[in-house]
């Protein structure tokens, strides 16, 4: 298999964002219980754009650098050998140049020395990226005022910005999209939202698009993937 | 004979200038091993006990571990100082290796930096259970709270205190152990007469939370203690069992502190070291069996079992060579043959003493478990003795990194030759890291190590111990070279006039080989390159191997096949095969597209997190790929990966970058391709070289 063909397969390909949203600056969000897979998903969306020779940050709230480096290199490692990727070293090699992975202790975390950060980056001539991952940003404790900073990074910097959330699945907590809390009253921020649920006794991992349209996806809202990879199961094409 | 659970092989391991010379020194005084306390950089002239060698004292640094040998009550320690530079990683990971446990001393305000984070992880790799000493607590700024933090999220140890300061700071005045639930103060002008009281009531409450926080963490290694805790009645017997489970399972790291400057804690980590870290009974030792494939077999630990000891250090000292052996099953007895392993040799053991840094004491045996060190006995370190026989272990073969950084060495004249020589024929033996061999074309020795640090040591020490004068070139990286696809050649070695004639013809191809250095592979069939001339062949594809046709540099990563050939009945000979080997990889390496490879350092850079931008910008400009940074309070940790032909010189611009707050450490990571335009300045440069 090609590096093309990769690129195909990633669900992200079947995310379109509202039609009127700019690809280059949305916002994603996916929201999962704990251990379904949101870092997987967050890694699949950053190798996508790895893989288009685009530069991408990796912001981690939480975990440390060898962890999160990990779950790249065991990504990869998972996709190439489930694709049967040809020269899989020199592509990895290659790719794992243009990114860049930024950790962050919980108490240390805020949105305005992201920014800082990420000026500096860009001012140092480091890395240009131009898509954002962030894991571990705590919903939670976070108001709506950071978020539409992070709107407004998104739209100064051409910068697609992908988020992470644990979410509570009680019904009553649900915007009427379907959105769970904690973001049900921030859901507006986002181009995208996906929830992700594993579904019992199958070896496959359901993404609900909850908003955002699914324009290329012949599947309509709901995609199969493949909980190794992540990628679109083939059968249910 | 001496009881075995009576014994401590502990290892002192930590960040430069934590202090760890001067504890050492301190355990040293109060176990009446020395009689008066001098500083690392002491007025007196003296210098610390430890830090025997003279260079490492004028840069109060230690670079040589001595094992040095104590009594505290009525247990023995062996105590082997570690050097905490990450250049002399192999002595640290040599020391790992003997080591039963480890005490990780950090500084109360400089807390966890990188360096311990990578002694940490060789710790972690040996399976070394240790305890945390957080010293200079008298520090201004000392903060033992944010140390211990900090070992639980940079080093990932469950880090629990067991005891409390009083006061932190000029302030400090002593210690309450939360498994007593006393307070205990160091009096005298030495801070020898400890004085035992009740906790000040001012201090009452804060430790009766500390110590609940303890029993909760402690108790998880023990059901007794954690019933006994349910019913209020936890007994110190019980808390003290709990933590040794916990410690010597690697699961729990209790954390002591104090101040070894201001003589306050010493004695305490000593009854530490007695209470929690393992004897050598409690740890496993595995040992090779030779004469089954290296199968791995626990070594018994019994003294009256065949002998099994390790060499693990060998210095020149003024009473001539010293080998340091660590036993681990079996007597070593004065009087007795023993067999080195590896050459097969016999030796007696003439003078077996205890090791006290600089002095020593002659003692008739040693069991299993100590460390001894023996005179008189020929051996290159990491060689196993056994008692002979039939009994062919050896211990495990220590995992030693090819050296990447070399340069040029002249002595200044005859004299110096000599002694040159001399030192270097023991440096080879003493560290496996540090390699030299004569460069065939300039006639130069060529000194190659681990890192510019490594080799300036070496340097000094020639000067300073051998009165070895040598001017040094600059430094050089280990470029290699390397094939990435298959290639054919078929090639006639003829020459045929005049005297006797040389004929030989191989054709075969070569490849890419994924893992090892070189391969050869022999696949003639029909006899039409006759038996006794493949290995000729063999020897003349290896001889290529030492200078690449890109840029002379040492080629690996080759497979070798040779499928046919011709021979002459009367001019074949050895030579002519070789240089038929020759011939045929030369006709092939260009055709396989031959590549340059650099050696890549992993970096982590620290610093204060304003100077984050200018450090990624350095870094960024020496060709380095940046992984990542780490973001903690004031604090920045990025992480690179540069070449290493790029970071010469770079402490210095660091330091001027960061107004001298930012450090950094570097280790060898990988081999990797390196830039079509660098390639081509090397070919360049090479190129004009050879011209002269």
């Amino acid at each position: 298999m090609k590096k093309q063909d990769l690129i195909e397969k990633n669900p992200i390909r079947h995310l379109k964002g509202e039609s009127d949203a700019k690809e280059s600056s949305r916002m994603g969000l996916v929201m999962a219980r704990p251990g379904v897979g949101k870092t997987a998903l967050l890694v699949q969306i950053a190798l996508d754009s790895l893989l288009n020779d685009k530069q991408v940050v990796h912001v981690s709230v939480g975990q440390s650098l060898d962890k999160t480096k990990l779950w790249y290199d065991d990504m990869f490692k998972d996709i190439a050998e489930g694709c049967k990727l040809d020269k899989a070293g020199e592509i990895h090699d290659a790719i794992m140049r243009n990114r860049m992975i930024i950790t962050f202790n919980e108490s240390t975390f805020n949105q305005a020395k992201l920014e800082e950060r990420l000026h500096d980056l860009v001012q140092q001539n480091v890395i240009k990226p131009s898509c954002m991952v962030v894991d571990g940003f705590d919903f939670a404790r976070t108001d709506r005022a950071a978020l539409e900073g992070m709107r407004g990074l998104a739209s100064a910097m051409d910068l697609q910005i992908w988020f992470s959330a644990v979410c509570n699945e009680s019904a009553d907590q649900q915007s009427a999209a379907g959105v769970p809390a904690p973001c049900k009253g921030v859901e507006d921020l986002f181009n995208t939202v996906v929830l992700l649920q594993p579904v019992s006794q199958s070896d496959c991992i359901d993404l609900r698009i909850l908003k955002g349209s699914a324009a290329v996806s012949k599947c309509g809202k709901l995609l199969k993937l493949d909980p190794m990879t992540f990628m679109i199961r083939e059968d249910c094409k | 004979m001496r009881d075995i659970t009576k014994v401590r092989n502990i290892g002192i391991s930590a960040h430069i200038d934590s202090g760890k010379t001067t504890l050492t020194e301190r355990i040293l005084f109060y176990t009446q091993r020395i009689h008066a306390i001098h500083e690392v950089r002491g007025k007196d002239g003296v210098g610390a006990k430890m830090d025997s060698m003279e260079l490492e004292r004028e840069r109060g640094i230690t670079i040589c571990s001595a094992a040095t040998y104590c009594d505290w009550k009525d247990h023995a320690i062996n105590i082997i100082d570690t050097p905490g530079h990450v250049d002399f990683t192999i002595e640290v990971e040599r020391a790992l290796r003997v080591l039963d446990g480890a005490v990780l001393i950090l500084c109360s305000v400089g807390g966890v930096q990188s360096q311990s984070i990578t002694v940490n992880r060789q710790m972690t790799r040996y399976r070394v259970p240790r305890v945390a000493f957080i010293n200079k607590c008298d520090r201004t700024g000392a903060n033992p709270d944010k140390v211990i933090k900090q070992l639980r999220d940079k080093l990932g140890l469950n880090a629990v205190p067991i005891q409390v300061p009083m006061g932190l700071e000029g302030e400090m005045q002593g210690l309450i152990d939360l498994v007593r639930m006393k307070a205990v103060y160091f009096d005298g002008e030495n801070g020898d007469k400890i004085r035992v009281e009740e906790i000040p009531a001012k201090y009452k409450e804060e430790c009766d939370i500390r110590r609940e926080e303890m029993l909760d963490a402690v108790s998880m290694f023990s059901d007794e203690l954690m019933e006994a805790v349910l019913e209020g009645t936890p007994s110190e017997e019980m808390i003290m069992a709990a933590i040794r489970k916990g410690t010597l399972d690697l699961e729990l790291t209790p954390v002591m502190m104090g101040t070894a400057y201001k003589n306050k804690g010493v004695q305490l980590l000593l009854d530490a070291v007695v209470s929690y870290l393992p004897c050598p009974t409690d740890v496993e030792n595995f040992a090779l069996d030779l004469d089954h494939e290296e199968a791995e077999v626990k070594v018994s630990n019994i003294s009256s079992d065949p002998l099994l000891a390790l060499a693990f250090k060998l210095e020149d000292g003024r009473y001539g060579q010293l080998t340091y052996v660590r036993t681990y099953q079996g007597t070593l007895k004065k009087g007795d043959s023993i067999v080195n392993v590896r050459t097969g040799k016999k030796a007696k053991v003439g003078r077996l003493v205890r090791m006290h840094s600089d002095d020593m004491e002659e003692i008739d045996e040693a069991g299993s478990g100590d460390i001894v060190a023996l005179f008189g006995i020929d051996c290159a370190s990491g060689d196993t003795f056994t008692s002979g026989g039939d009994y062919n272990f050896s211990m495990t073969s220590m995992h030693v990194p090819e050296p990447v950084i070399s340069l040029s060495i002249t002595p200044v004249d005859n004299k110096a030759q000599d002694n040159m020589s001399k030192a270097l024929n023991r440096f080879t033996k003493e560290d496996p890291t540090f390699k030299t061999y004569v460069d065939t074309e300039t006639m130069e020795t060529i000194i190659s190590g681990m890192g510019e640090l490594h080799l300036d040591v070496y340097v000094e020490r020639m000067k300073r111990e051998y009165k070895a004068e040598v001017t040094v070139g600059a430094p050089q990286v280990a470029y290699r070279e390397t094939i990435t696809q298959r290639a054919e050649f078929n090639y006639t070695h003829k020459k045929q006039t005049g005297g006797s004639g040389q004929f030989g013809r191989v054709a075969g191809f070569l490849e890419p080989l994924e893992e090892g250095e070189y391969e050869f592979v022999d696949k003639i069939v029909g006899g039409s390159v006759p038996r006794e001339y493949i290995p000729s062949c063999d020897k003349g594809f290896q001889k290529c191997l030492d200078k690449g046709a890109l840029i002379g540099a040492h080629v690996t990563g080759v497979r070798c096949t040779i499928i046919d050939g011709a021979s002459h009945a009367v001019d074949s000979s050895d030579i002519a095969f070789q240089l038929a080997a020759i011939g045929g990889f030369k006709e092939a390496y260009g055709k396989a597209k031959p590549v340059i490879m650099e050696p890549i350092m992993k970096v982590a850079a620290e610093g204060p997190s304003e100077f984050q931008g200018s450090i990624m910008g350095s870094l960024n400009q020496r060709r380095g790929i940046i992984i990542g940074t780490n973001e903690e309070e004031a604090y920045t940790v990025i992480e690179a990966e540069v070449p290493l032909s790029e970071m010469f010189g770079y402490s210095t611009d660091l330091r001027s970058l960061t107004q001298g707050k930012a450090e950094f450490t570097m280790e060898f990571a990988t081999y990797r391709q390196v830039p079509k335009s660098v390639a081509e300045e090397l070919i360049v440069k090479a190129q004009k070289k050879d011209k002269k």
